[in-house]
């Protein structure tokens, strides 16, 4: 059975969010020793003098959610994931790369 | 409720050992995880091959299962019996799913943990209650505070471009008076901003997990896939279409609209474009902090020379133009 609606506080984390890398943990399901090494390797900024009070750009939440589910899911190490995630946008730039052409000659 | 067969699911047979399970789970996994598969439905795939192997490499949850017999079918209807479950002690639910947010205007969460309703009923009850979930890390322990949720929502581009509102379904556990936990649905409006792009969250604070013991509920998070848009290509915020323009347009240059993601807007093409040839229309993508650009590829379409009069067009150019496509090849 259905409660009545409601209207919940729907807030978007966008372009001008900064979020601790506790927080991070949590919205991407990953431990912080996996966060810090991924900002180790320059998956993602931040900023803040130590490890332990980074702030990391809201922009990066797809790109942390995603390793998370790697190595999660599949088992990958935090510098597996690190190069899946770079590979996995460097095919979808040529993925897009290649749906233009194909607009471009076939309509 | 229909019956799911986690032997066939996962491939393997029924006297399988926990080895063949977890390579079974890898293999299949890497084929079907969302994130890098091209794989047609993988997302249920993958969620069907998490739920088989939540059960199948749990001791406890196998040994349980198995006790129902091999006579149930793929897809069966299926009723739990009424002695299901004693005598074995499950420990951990389901790990942290994903249940999926569609296309209607009514989204339907499949549980809170993103498994079927036939796990929910065979160990879901004991794993809303429980510790820590399995691979969960946030799970905590004791006294936690109540977890998040996580979903997808998918959205059209124009609704990425004006904002949109979504109705979710939510199934939550219900503590009932015996003591048993129940899934009851509420129900949330959300309003989705305008300029929201791929991937992006967005918090819908106390929308998670209740909390049971009178503490801070947990936050339900929705994460945004944009739907492939037939006219517009996304990337970031900026959006590329591609433009079909006629031979004597893209020779003397011409005014033409152009559809843009809020509608018609006049532009200018300049005398002796190419095709390919790539025109921005600044700050005409999605909205945000910095907006993103429209591009306009340039495809020249030629007319088919099917007339007499089409024929003697491009006899005369022909004849006056003296162009030569292939010099660069020496031709």
């Amino acid at each position: 059975m259905a409660t009545p609606n409601n209207v919940p506080d729907a807030r978007l984390l966008g372009e001008a969010d900064w979020i601790a890398v506790t927080d991070v943990c949590r919205l991407c399901l990953i431990d912080l020793t996996e966060v810090v090494e991924l900002i180790e390797l320059g998956v993602v900024t931040s900023r803040g003098p130590t490890p332990a009070e980074w702030l990391v750009p809201a922009t990066s939440l797809p790109r942390l959610r995603i390793a998370g589910r790697l190595i999660r899911d599949l088992g990958v190490n935090v510098t597996g994931a690190a190069l899946a995630v770079e590979l996995l946008e460097s095919r979808g730039d040529l993925e897009r790369q290649i749906r233009r052409l194909e607009r471009l000659v076939h309509g | 409720m229909e019956y799911r067969d986690y032997y066939q699911i996962m491939g393997v047979a029924r006297t399988a050992t926990a080895d063949e399970i977890k390579k079974s789970y890898r293999r299949l996994a890497r084929k079907y995880h969302p994130d890098v598969s091209k794989e047609k439905d993988a997302e249920k795939r993958f969620k069907e091959v998490q739920e088989a192997y939540e059960v199948l490499k749990d001791p406890e949850k196998r040994a349980a299962y198995d006790q129902l017999g091999s006579d149930y079918k793929q897809g069966q209807q299926f009723r739990p019996p009424p002695d299901w479950g004693s005598g074995f002690e499950f420990r951990g639910g389901p790990r942290q799913g994903r249940a999926r947010a569609g296309a209607s205007h009514t989204e339907e969460f499949e549980d809170a943990e993103g498994f079927s309703d036939f796990f929910s009923s065979l160990f879901g009850q004991r794993g809303f209650g429980g510790g820590a979930g399995g691979g969960n890390p946030f799970g905590g322990a004791g006294a936690r505070a109540a977890r998040d949720h996580h979903a997808r929502v998918d959205i059209d581009l124009e609704e990425a471009y004006a904002g949109t509102t979504r109705t979710l379904e939510l199934k939550r556990p219900d503590l009932k008076p015996d003591g048993t936990l129940d899934l009851k649905t509420h129900t949330v409006k959300v309003t989705i901003p305008a300029g929201v792009t791929e991937g992006q969250l967005i918090r819908l604070a106390g929308q998670g997990e209740q909390s049971t013991g009178g503490g801070k509920p947990g936050d339900l998070y929705l994460e945004v896939h944009m739907k492939p848009n037939r006219l517009f290509q996304l990337d970031g915020r900026d959006v590329t279409l591609t433009l079909p323009i006629a031979p004597w347009e893209s020779a003397l240059g011409a005014t033409v609209t152009v559809p843009t993601l809020g509608g018609g807007v006049d532009m200018r093409i300049p005398p002796n474009s190419q095709s390919g040839q790539k025109l921005r229309l600044r700050g005409r993508g999605l909205p945000g902090q910095t907006p993103g650009d429209q591009y306009i590829q340039l495809k020249i379409v030629v007319p088919p020379a099917n007339t007499p009069e089409a024929k003697a067009v491009f006899e005369d150019m022909k004849q006056k133009l003296n162009f030569n496509p292939r010099a660069e090849l020496g031709g």
